[in-house]
């Protein structure tokens, strides 16, 4: 499901969760976390705006397949 | 969830409010800045990454005076007189987008982004039925947050997630507005002089490829809901019977039409054949809509899917596709790469994407009716960008915004003082927002959204008279599910409301196709009933409330 955040690398800096467009994203328990993985653009905002690379984007199947 | 009434109230005014902080809004609120206007900034996402733009984009169309016909403002004009024929207003296009080119071409390179590549110069393609190379491939994917921290530079007020839901007008003049926070469920009373809508076009209406209604070409955020509040309001619209669609990657739909055709990529069929020039004699340039027209034929023939060839492409060609193209769509290299394309040249299967509401062309808009002033029939009330009928794509979102900016500074000087917002209208609203909250049971947006979608598809991208009139009927009858929809929390109250807007604009749709009783932009408004398209219907199919009925009205335009 896109996108999907490295728990490891997370720094908890929150800009992705602030800035979604879609309001995807939250921050739980001080660290990035996909809340609503359906509603995803694939704008790739997230993943340009961390520093740690936390973010990659993963095509669902549906999309892959088809 | 902790209850609704646990937001807090906040009442804010300013000169010059601007609802939606894309492109066109953010180069609204640096007009109205610089012109001395206290300017607040109302956004239902971010500004840093709101609008279509929010992840990159990679062209702007400019002439540029260089020596050629083709790259003057003359033949510029003719080009929009030809594929805009019947949609664009050519003297507000002059107003909105010539004579503030060159002052927006100045403005990007000042706050950051430029629009040459790495060696200084320009690097211009020719696609979409363009006279010449007029697209200026460029770097923008910071486009977005660049025009955003300049406009907190120039002292613009934002306020960020805040969902604008109903404008208020008394005795014909603009008094405010109010919204609602959907992370901490505020609620927001706006006081303003004057107002510029920039919300984009209304998506989510149609089936996506992927049955995914976020996949989607252009940014799903936008649904309509100033369309929607400026309707309520008494606003006239224009150009809202166009049911836009475009040529996309199989399972992904992203940008990189022009891209690829303005880099010369051919478009196949699955005998591996050219086709476009039977549909067109520019071929794989031709217009967007004649290339999807020519798309939808070849499929319907039963020589689909189609691709895109780019075998013949040279090495640096390609290099430049792909870059350009991951700055149009970030993730767009990716997805290809998981497909298993690499850059050494492929024929990548492409479709017909969803269909959306907005414009017709790249040189025109699909909304609130403006005129040369970027104002619409209500005295306070202005539009830019897509949210506009006049505005569209990137090159006019930057022009045409900072028009209306500069107008809608200018007129809020001449406005002595706020209006008094009405209190009892704003209890009505407020109560009316965050209802969905407290019901115990009911329907979700995503089953609302779900039905409209299956009949927007059905009833209202090829059309006759009995398709929209039943589309309608059906639409209507939706109405009795308004009163029932739940929400668990701000964000599916948010999306509870995105549903209902683009209910409210599809309705709008039909009514404004259902009155133009011809056919014009290929599939953009086909009528199988009325298939030539019709001189007597060159210009603008006008849409304003009358009581409870949509009414419509005709305004021609006329080209030299």
């Amino acid at each position: 499901m896109p996108p999907v955040i490295d728990k490891r690398k997370c720094q908890g800096c929150g800009l992705c969760a602030l800035y979604c467009p879609l309001d995807v994203l939250e921050m739980r328990d001080g660290i990035s976390n996909v809340r609503y993985p359906k509603e995803c653009w694939h704008c790739g905002a997230c993943r340009q705006d961390c520093a740690q690379g936390a973010v990659t984007i993963e095509f669902l199947p549906v999309m892959l397949s088809v | 969830m902790t209850g609704w009434f646990a937001g807090k109230t906040h009442r804010v005014s300013a000169d010059v409010v601007i609802i939606g902080g894309g492109t066109a809004g953010l180069n609204a609120a640096m007009a109205a800045a610089q012109s001395g206007a206290k300017v607040l900034v109302v956004d239902k996402a971010h500004i840093m990454r709101s609008g279509a733009i929010a992840g990159g984009i990679d062209h702007f169309f400019a002439y540029m005076n260089t020596g050629p016909s083709w790259d003057t403002r003359e033949t510029y004009l003719e080009f929009v007189s030809k594929v805009a024929r019947g949609a664009s207003n050519v003297r507000i296009h002059e107003k909105v987008y010539c004579d503030e080119l060159s002052a927006a071409l100045e403005r990007m390179e000042k706050i950051g982004v430029t629009l040459k590549n790495k060696e200084g110069k320009y690097f211009r393609t020719q696609a979409i039925g363009q006279p010449g190379p007029i697209a200026i491939n460029f770097n923008g994917k910071f486009l977005k947050p660049a025009m955003a921290k300049e406009v907190l530079r120039l002292g613009c007020k934002v306020l960020n997630r805040v969902q604008v839901t109903k404008l208020f007008v008394r005795d014909g003049q603009l008094v405010g507005f109010c919204g609602w926070d959907m992370r901490t469920g505020d609620f927001y009373e706006v006081q303003a002089k004057a107002i510029i809508i920039a919300t984009g076009n209304t998506n989510r209406m149609f089936k996506s490829q992927t049955a995914n209604p976020f996949n989607l070409w252009y940014c799903p955020a936008n649904t309509g809901d100033l369309h929607t509040a400026a309707y309520e309001a008494g606003v006239e619209l224009a150009n809202v019977e166009y049911v836009r669609l475009t040529i996309v990657p199989k399972g992904f739909s992203a940008p990189g039409f022009n891209a690829f055709f303005g880099m010369g990529a051919k478009l196949v069929n699955s005998l591996g054949q050219q086709f476009m020039t039977n549909y067109h004699p520019a071929g794989d340039r031709a217009p967007r809509h004649m290339m999807v027209w020519g798309a939808l034929q070849e499929v319907k023939n039963g020589r689909g899917p189609i691709y895109v060839d780019v075998r013949h492409l040279k090495q640096k060609e390609l290099e430049h596709l792909f870059f350009t193209l991951g700055i149009d769509k970030d993730t767009l290299p990716d997805f290809l790469m998981a497909k298993g394309y690499n850059t050494e040249g492929a024929m990548i299967e492409l479709t017909v994407s969803e269909p959306m509401q907005a414009r017709p062309s790249e040189l025109c808009g699909s909304g609130i009716k403006v005129d040369i002033n970027c104002m619409s029939n209500i005295p306070g009330i202005f539009a830019a960008g897509d949210a506009s009928d006049q505005m569209g794509c990137l090159h006019m979102c930057v022009t045409g915004g900072f028009a209306a900016g500069k107008s809608a500074a200018a007129y809020a000087a001449t406005v002595s003082d706020y209006q008094l917002l009405d209190d009892k209208a704003l209890v009505e609203e407020r109560s009316r927002i965050f209802a969905p909250l407290i019901r115990k049971a009911g329907m979700s947006y995503g089953e609302l959204e779900t039905i409209i979608r299956i009949i927007a598809t059905d009833h209202l991208v090829m059309k006759t008279e009995m398709s929209l009139t039943t589309g309608i009927k059906k639409l209507d009858h939706l109405d009795m599910y308004r009163e029932q929809l739940k929400a668990d929390n701000f964000h599916e109250l948010m999306r509870c409301h995105e549903a209902m807007n683009i209910q409210s604009v599809a309705k709008i749709l039909a009514h404004a196709a259902l009155a133009r009783k011809e056919s014009r932009f290929g599939p953009y408004h086909h009528r199988a009933d009325f298939p030539e398209t019709r001189d007597e219907f060159c210009g603008l199919m006008v849409v304003r409330k009358n009581g409870d009925d949509v009414g419509t009205r005709f305004e021609p335009l006329t080209y030299n």
